[in-house]
């Protein structure tokens, strides 16, 4: 099996790291759904592709330089919630002017915004761990993950009903079962992007893979940001 | 025994065993290559993968032993491995070239190559760098096994990391199985075949567990609780250093041996993880696991048997998703091996408390639930079975409790282990010099109902030991504390739940569903 097109991009590019794009695509390959977007390279390409997506739209930096986008340059990486062609193209601009000034190549991705409040932020993570190879992590996002240290881990590849046990032993699982007369959440979706993220990491030469956040609502789950790391050539 | 050898050590054990997994790695691969890992040497050596299985028996079965370095000077190592060596029905040889005449017996012979009687095994009781010519005329000699005690190879680095990868060279040309370097050795006490320099290693008494520990000081560890504990063992052995026996072969070799009925390891890293599982899903017999390092002891580890030690929730997380209930302590192991090795294989988490006193019975009840069982509600034909026994029983349902030792407490325990929402037994029962224990109830019990039936008392040792024999000998598994025993219990549920697959189905996982059952909120704590 040849490497995806995004994996073999970045390394006719030389890069370990993917983009925020290439990692997206890289997930839809494998069938998880992603947000829509575009990568644009100017701010009049940016607005257009705002009124193809739809409003509102987040714009994001887009440059193999910049992986932590809501950091990079004093918090003008990443600009949510824009309603109008005009916040696009300032926001475009503003991100396209900062990477010139910092010498960096850079593009701006366009993409629909989601309502995080619709569902639980997830996080799904692909790590080669030394001892045992591919491992999949399964953790609820936020203060969960970082605080609380709510995860857990299979290795990879898993089955369905592997992926369920997964996600049914964290602590705040309940949060996805429909907690305080929220709906239920789709976690056969979440246990199928599960199988998945550790597919890819057992498939492809990926050392990390991060999908963070997972958007799980009662519909699907959807990809908000994936993080792709390659193994050393 | 911890000996000095074993503390000063180092990272690069494995990396001359298998090939390591992140960077074997690259481009396209199928999973299952993953559970291969062994190809590289099979492919560089076609006729030794064939002889895998015989080189294994060549060590733990072997038809003769070559003690090389052995010594007449009381203390030394070559002295006490010949000492203890010499319990074995086989023949046994001190290989010497400084030395003549007699030891214990036998001839002393200049090299393994001039031992006239049939040898598979050597031990080798000489300096690290004289073993590659040890090594080379053990293949000579057609010796399919050696035990490495010296340390000063792999997890000295450097210089000893080139001497492991020389004598690892040595052994794969000649099929050598090699146990250690860096091992105080094994034992087999029901052939007495004990290879061990340790003291006190001939009282370990024959039992059904195999302990596989990677540090031979907690190999130890276990095989002289494991006499305290009246249980014995199938096997002692102490991984060291690795160079080409590891822990997948040995669970390998043991899920085989039919004095094996369990299989217990204790682990401080491994850099071969992966293979180390598949062994175990492969593993017919139960193996239950204790990985060391759930907080950070990376260095002292890694200066130990040279192994990284590894996230520990990977390797928890990973055990119990090849089927590998894991335990926090030395003890636990064993009580575990004796709950799973004793009984016949639960098919579900529930557990029937029988108790003759309260108290002890509340510890087991709330132990239990946390260490991973489920006390289900008896049926209404139980409890009224129970009633007619015994009118006005201190409490009918589950824990049944008698309030005291009585003539009646066995077919209490009988009617409880017949009822089909029990899945394991526990009894408890303080002794009572007048009554004993009701030895004839249960023995045979747990094979009847085909549940695990497990016993926990206390008492004067010394008065309650011929009736504990008995049972013992009837094949019931006897923990001392409430405690312990509640928590063997409770691998037996995790067991149960890790194999609910195999089994068709009682207990297992939470079922797909939006709900989550009782058995979610359990199960993980595992």
């Amino acid at each position: 099996m040849s490497d995806p097109e995004p994996i073999a991009t970045a390394r006719e590019d030389g890069r370990a790291t993917l983009t925020e794009a290439e990692g997206k695509r890289l997930l839809a390959s494998a069938g998880v759904e992603t947000t829509d977007f575009r990568v644009c390279v100017d701010a009049d390409a940016a607005v257009e592709a705002a009124a193809a997506i739809g409003y509102p739209v987040v714009v994001k930096v887009a440059s193999p330089e910049v992986t932590h986008k809501s950091d990079w340059a004093g918090g003008i990486g990443v600009a949510v919630g824009l309603d109008s062609p005009e916040a696009v193209r300032d926001a475009a601009a503003e991100i396209l002017a900062a990477a010139e000034e910092r010498g960096i190549a850079a593009d701006v991705l366009v993409e629909e915004a989601m309502d995080v409040d619709r569902g639980t932020e997830v996080i799904v993570g692909g790590v080669r761990d030394p001892s045992f190879g591919p491992v999949v992590l399964t953790g609820l996002g936020g203060v969960f993950t970082e605080i609380f240290e709510d995860t857990t881990h299979r290795i990879a590849p898993i089955d369905h009903a592997e992926a369920r046990s997964a996600i049914d032993e964290l602590r705040a699982a309940e949060l996805l079962y429909g907690y305080r007369g929220s709906d239920p959440a789709d976690v056969d979706a979440l246990a199928a992007a599960v199988v998945a993220v550790g597919d890819l990491v057992v498939g492809h030469p990926i050392a990390e893979l991060d999908v963070n956040p997972l958007l799980t609502t009662a519909d699907g789950v959807i990809a908000l940001d994936a993080l792709v790391v390659l193994e050393d050539v | 025994m911890a000996t000095r050898s074993e503390v000063v050590l180092f990272a690069l054990s494995n990396s001359v065993v298998g090939p390591r997994l992140s960077s074997s790695v690259s481009g396209s691969r199928h999973p299952s290559q993953c559970t291969t890992v062994r190809t590289r040497w099979e492919n560089a050596l076609p006729l030794f993968d064939e002889a895998w299985g015989v080189s294994l028996t060549h060590l733990f079965e072997p038809s003769g032993v070559a003690v090389v370095g052995a010594s007449r000077t009381e203390g030394k190592i070559g002295y006490v491995a010949m000492a203890n060596a010499t319990n074995f029905e086989g023949p046994v040889s001190p290989v010497n070239p400084s030395e003549s005449g007699e030891l214990f017996g036998s001839e002393f012979v200049p090299s393994v190559t001039e031992i006239d009687e049939p040898v598979d095994l050597a031990l080798c009781c000489v300096p690290g760098p004289a073993m590659p010519d040890v090594l080379e005329e053990c293949g000579a000699a057609g010796i399919g096994a050696a035990v490495i005690y010296a340390s000063g190879f792999a997890e000295a680095g450097g210089d000893g990391a080139k001497l492991q990868e020389a004598i690892v060279e040595v052994a794969d040309e000649h099929g050598i199985s090699l146990l250690g370097p860096n091992t105080s050795g094994f034992l087999v006490p029901a052939t007495d075949l004990r290879c061990s320099f340790a003291s006190g290693v001939e009282e370990v008494p024959p039992g059904n567990t195999a302990v596989v520990a990677q540090s031979g000081g907690v190999a130890h560890v276990l095989a002289f609780q494991s006499r305290r504990q009246r249980r014995g063992v199938s096997a002692m052995v102490g991984l060291g250093n690795r160079a080409n026996v590891g822990f997948a072969e040995a669970i390998e070799y043991f899920d085989g041996d039919d004095r094996t009925d369990s299989i217990v390891l204790h682990i401080e890293g491994t850099d071969d993880g992966r293979r180390l599982l598949e062994a175990c899903r492969e593993s017919d017999t139960p193996v239950i696991a204790y990985k060391v390092g759930q907080s950070d002891v990376g260095a002292f580890a890694e200066s130990h048997t040279g192994a990284l030690t590894g996230d520990h929730e990977v390797y928890t997380a990973g055990f119990a998703q090849y089927g590998v209930p894991t335990v926090d302590a030395t003890d636990d192991l064993l009580d575990a091996a004796a709950a799973l090795g004793n009984a016949p294989t639960p098919s579900g988490p529930n557990v029937g408390v029988v108790t003759a006193q309260a108290g002890p019975g509340i510890i087991v009840t709330d132990r239990i639930q946390r260490a991973g069982g489920r006390l289900p509600e008896l049926t209404v034909e139980t409890k009224q079975r129970v009633d007619e026994i015994l009118p006005g029983i201190t409490y009918d349902d589950n824990p049944v409790d008698t309030g005291r030792p009585m003539p009646e407490f066995g077919e209490v325990v009988t009617a409880v282990a017949e009822d089909d929402r029990v899945d394991i037994v526990l009894v408890y029962e303080l002794f009572e010099a007048a009554l004993g224990f009701p030895v004839d109830t249960l023995g045979g019990l747990a094979d009847r109902v085909d549940k695990p039936v497990l016993f926990a008392t206390e008492g004067i040792e010394e008065e309650l030991e011929s009736e504990r024999d008995a049972l013992a000998a009837a094949g019931v598994p006897i923990f001392e504390t409430p405690e312990r025993a509640a928590d063997a219990a409770g691998v037996l549920a995790r067991y149960a739940r890790l194999h609910a697959d195999e089994a068709g189905g009682a207990g297992g996982r939470p079922p797909s569903g939006g709900s989550r059952g009782a058995d979610g909120e359990v199960g993980r704590r595992e």
